[in-house]
This record gives C-alpha cells, sequence and structure tokens, in this order.
C-alpha cells in the first residue's frame, strides 16, 4: 500500500474547503454564542499568567525569569516612551511588504501551476527545493548578496514565504470547478472578471489558509531578518537586550508585537473571511 | 451556425459519428435520444467547451446556453448571477428575473433558492447575454408541467423577440413540438443525426 504524499493530505474537496468550519461558526453560534465563546479563552490565558507567577516566585531570580508584574511593568515603560510604537512599526511595515509580495507572486506562482500541467512539472522541484531550504540561509544570503538593506530584508522574508502560498493555492486552483470555467467560456466573460467572480472566490478559503499562516511565519522570520542585520524594529530590539541578558525586555517586546499579531488577525483576517463567507449562510 | 463533425471519441471509444448540423438565424432545432447516446457531447462541441473533436465548426459570436446543471455562481446573488456573466444592465436583469417568476428573489443566494428556482434563474441568465444562438441541455427537467409549460411559452416568446437560433436538447418530443423546433435523433454508435 502506497503511503499518502503529502498532497493527499492537503487536496480538499471544493466542498470542504479548510476554513469552511470557521466561516460556518457565526450563523451557528448565532449571537448567544459570541460572549460565552471567549470565555474559555480568557480562562486558560489566566491560567497561564498564574502558572508563571507561580513559576517566578518558586525561581526566586527575577533576572533569569521575571514576574507578570515585571513585564507589565517593562512593557507599560517602553509604550509610554514611545520607543515600542516607533520599533513595532518599522516591523510591521516590514511584515506588510514582505506579506503583500508573498501573497501576490506566491498566489499567481500556485495559479498558473494549478492550472497547467506542464508548468508545474517545469517549477515542482524549484519549488520543494525553495521550502527546505532554511529560513536562516535565505536571509544569509540575501544579506551577502544583496547587501545590508531593506531590499534585501524584505526579499528574503517574501522568498521564505512565496512557496509556502504557492503550494496552498495549487492544492486550491486544482480544485476549481469545471462546470462553472465552462459557464464563463460560453458567455466569454472577460479574464479579469473570471479571475474576480469565479476563480477568486474559489480560492477564498485556500488564501485566508495561506494568508493566516503566512502572517505567524512571517512576523518570526522579519524578527530573525532584523536580529541580523537592521538597525531597528522589534527584532534589532531583542538583539540588544539579549547582550544585556534582559529577560523581562525581551519578553515585553515579544508580548506587545504578539499582541499586535493577534489584533490584525482579529480585525482584519476574520472580519474578511466571514465576508467571504456570507454567501455559505442560510438567512438571505 | 454549422458544425461538420467527422467523430468524437472518448479514450477511443467513438461516441459521435459523422453528422452535419446547421441552425440559421431564427430556426430552431431539437436533439432528441435516449440517456448516454452523445446529446450534451454534440452541445459541448457546438458551445466550444469540446474542442477534441475532429471537423469543422462554425458558430456566431454571441452565445448562450442553459446547463444540465443550473451552474450558477454560489457566492453571487441572484441578481448579480444574470448580470456579471451577461453584462446585462440592472433594469433589463430584473425584468427577465421577473418574467421566469423570481421577482422579489434577487438579493437570495443561489443555495436559498429551490432546484427549480436555479434552473429558471439560469435561463433568465441565458437571455440576458441576447445570444444569436441559444444552447439549452434539458432546461425544463424537474420542474412542474405547469411551470415548464410557462417556460417553454417564455423562451418561445424571447426567441421570437430576439430572432435568435436555438439547439435544444431534450427527452421529450412534445418540449420540442411546443417551441416549433425541427426534432433530430441521435442514435446507433457511433451516434448519427436522422
Ligand atoms: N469526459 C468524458 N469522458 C469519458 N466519457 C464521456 C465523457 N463525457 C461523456 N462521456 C460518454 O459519452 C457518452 C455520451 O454522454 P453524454 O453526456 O453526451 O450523454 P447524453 O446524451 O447527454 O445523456 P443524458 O440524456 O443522460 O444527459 C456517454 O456514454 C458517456 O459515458
Ligand atoms: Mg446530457
Amino acid at each position: 500500500m502506497p503511503p499518502p504524499g503529502p498532497r493527499a493530505v492537503t487536496l480538499a474537496p471544493p466542498s470542504a474547503p479548510p476554513s469552511a468550519p470557521r466561516g460556518a461558526q457565526p450563523h451557528a453560534g448565532a449571537r448567544r454564542g459570541r460572549v460565552p465563546g471567549l470565555v474559555p479563552g480568557l480562562v486558560s490565558l489566566g491560567a497561564l499568567l498564574a502558572l508563571w507567577a507561580v513559576a517566578a516566585a518558586l525561581t526566586g531570580n527575577p533576572r533569569r525569569l521575571p514576574g507578570p508584574w515585571a513585564v507589565g511593568h517593562e512593557l507599560f515603560a517602553i509604550a509610554a516612551s514611545g520607543e515600542l510604537w516607533f520599533h513595532a512599526g518599522m516591523t510591521l511595515f516590514r511584515v506588510a511588504l514582505a506579506f503583500v509580495a508573498a501573497m501576490i507572486l506566491g498566489g499567481a506562482l500556485g495559479l498558473a501551476m494549478g492550472r497547467s500541467p506542464r508548468l508545474d512539472r517545469w517549477l515542482d522541484p524549484t519549488l520543494v527545493i525553495l521550502l527546505n531550504i532554511p529560513a536562516l540561509v535565505i536571509i544569509v544570503l540575501a544579506y551577502i548578496w544583496i547587501g545590508l538593506n531593506e531590499t534585501a530584508a524584505i526579499l528574503a522574508v517574501a522568498l521564505n514565504k512565496i512557496p509556502v502560498v504557492a503550494v496552498i493555492l495549487r492544492e486550491g486552483t486544482r480544485a476549481l470547478r469545471p462546470d462553472l470555467d465552462d459557464m464563463a467560456r460560453v458567455f466569454a466573460m472577460s479574464g479579469p472578471a473570471r479571475l474576480r467572480h469565479v476563480v477568486l472566490p474559489q480560492l477564498a478559503p485556500h488564501l485566508a489558509a495561506a494568508a493566516r499562516t503566512g502572517v505567524a511565519l512571517i512576523w518570526k522570520i522579519v524578527l530573525v531578518v532584523e536580529f541580523l542585520g537592521r538597525s531597528n524594529g522589534v527584532g534589532f530590539k531583542i538583539h540588544l537586550l539579549f547582550s544585556s541578558f534582559d529577560v523581562a525586555g525581551v519578553l515585553a517586546w515579544s508580548l506587545a508585537f504578539v499582541a499586535v499579531m493577534l489584533a490584525i488577525d482579529a480585525g482584519l483576517l476574520r472580519p474578511w473571511e466571514a465576508r467571504a463567507n456570507r454567501w455559505r449562510q442560510d438567512a438571505p | 451556425m454549422r458544425l461538420e463533425l467527422t467523430s468524437r471519441s472518448f479514450a477511443g471509444r467513438p461516441v459521435l459519428g459523422a453528422l452535419t448540423l446547421e441552425v440559421r438565424r431564427g430556426q430552431r432545432v431539437a436533439i432528441l435520444g435516449p440517456s448516454g447516446i452523445g446529446k450534451s457531447t454534440l452541445l459541448r462541441i457546438v458551445a466550444g467547451l469540446d474542442r477534441d473533436f475532429q471537423g469543422r465548426r462554425a458558430v456566431p459570436e454571441r452565445l448562450a446556453a442553459v446547463f444540465q446543471e443550473p451552474t450558477l455562481l454560489p457566492w453571487r446573488r441572484a441578481l448579480a448571477n444574470v448580470t456579471i456573466p451577461t453584462g446585462a444592465d440592472r433594469a433589463a436583469a430584473l425584468a427577465l428575473m421577473d418574467q421566469v417568476g423570481l421577482a422579489g428573489k434577487d438579493r437570495h443566494f443561489p443555495r436559498q433558492l429551490s432546484l427549480g428556482q436555479q434552473r429558471r434563474l439560469s435561463l433568465a441568465r441565458a437571455f440576458a447575454a441576447r445570444p444569436d444562438l441559444l444552447l439549452m441541455d434539458e432546461p425544463f427537467a424537474s420542474l412542474d408541467a405547469d411551470t415548464a409549460g410557462r417556460m417553454l411559452d417564455l423562451t418561445a416568446a424571447l426567441l421570437d423577440a430576439s430572432g435568435a437560433g436555438l439547439i435544444l436538447v431534450t427527452h421529450d418530443p412534445a418540449e420540442a413540438a411546443r417551441l416549433g423546433a425541427q426534432p433530430l435523433t441521435l442514435s446507433g454508435t457511433p451516434a448519427r443525426l436522422a
């Protein structure tokens, strides 16, 4: 019996796209489900904080493991001094540029490879190689070849993400409905109209999956890029704090940026997904 | 529209044999035959969706089709399903939806419509394209006799008004007769027209 390849795992039938359950949630839970839905999350977050406080107290070494209170204090200090906003802003700017570049280039590549089996055969080996090069190698090479500048930093991040987006979108493209393609052809719909009204709505769950994993991956890589070769951004600050073994500072900066990324997920990605999935609901 | 077909095979198995089909503007033709004989295959060749055949094909610019399934865009509302593929304006689309009995349903998504309503929406979409040649694949299946009758009359009226040609695939000779379409029967293996 042949072992199921990675492809078989990611292949989703059009009726069961990766994010369908999430899209179905808002109407399944209706408005009553919203508030109780937050409770388990908050409780587990509280438990985590308590565990941290207890561990900090037991360690008894605030330099090695500062308690939540000390980190909170540090967080407040960097926010009040304005330092947080500048460096988080720089990091966010790099995340946004690399994200947009990776989604557009990776999306186009995945779409083309999903549509054309010939192109897929030509480009697939390159894609597999790119998927398996460690992020660190791409970053170091980009800095050496292009120089210690912004272009190299953003390009290195995008290059790490492009193959991931391409693979997700290739699977989505392979599952496009041929009957709708036929319809668009008979009615002679223009290319842009087809992309916008026929193709992209079918790829929405895959785009959402690529975006969500993309944002998570990209900000982690941006931090490494900044750590290695930038003079601002959250990664640069962590580099400085690392040299002075300032654990409270490292934790404060990372927690602040995790909060920013969570806010982007909740404020941008989820509402967009809910909108893209509206047609699945029953109410008119 | 003129199609001179030599043959169409699937995996070496010939389904359609040599046949010639010609439909001029205003002319109506019905293609009859048992299930699996190749009616949809023939229609797909005429529509330009199947290019893997031996023969020659010449068709007018503006085609429209009513497929065997409604084939709507599930993520677009009913009205947008008429306007987007056809480029028809809002008023014309609303008027057609009214004529097929879908007044007031313009903000529904396809899955909020019954199958019969979806079929009628697909009919409205085809007319909204103002085609020179209309291709229909069992468009009235699964409609009750009353509704099917009204849709047939509507189709006839709209064809009269636009002067478009029609190729109708059906298994019901009465449908062909009611539209005044010349019945042609597919039969044999590989199938030929008679
Ligand atoms: N893509 C395909 N690959 C292989 N065989 C096919 C394909 N499409 C159709 N066939 C075969 O061609 C024959 C004709 O199919 P077609 O769909 O044209 O029948 P039909 O006359 O429209 O039948 P029905 O009235 O049931 O819709 C069938 O035997 C079918 O199995
Ligand atoms: Mg058929």
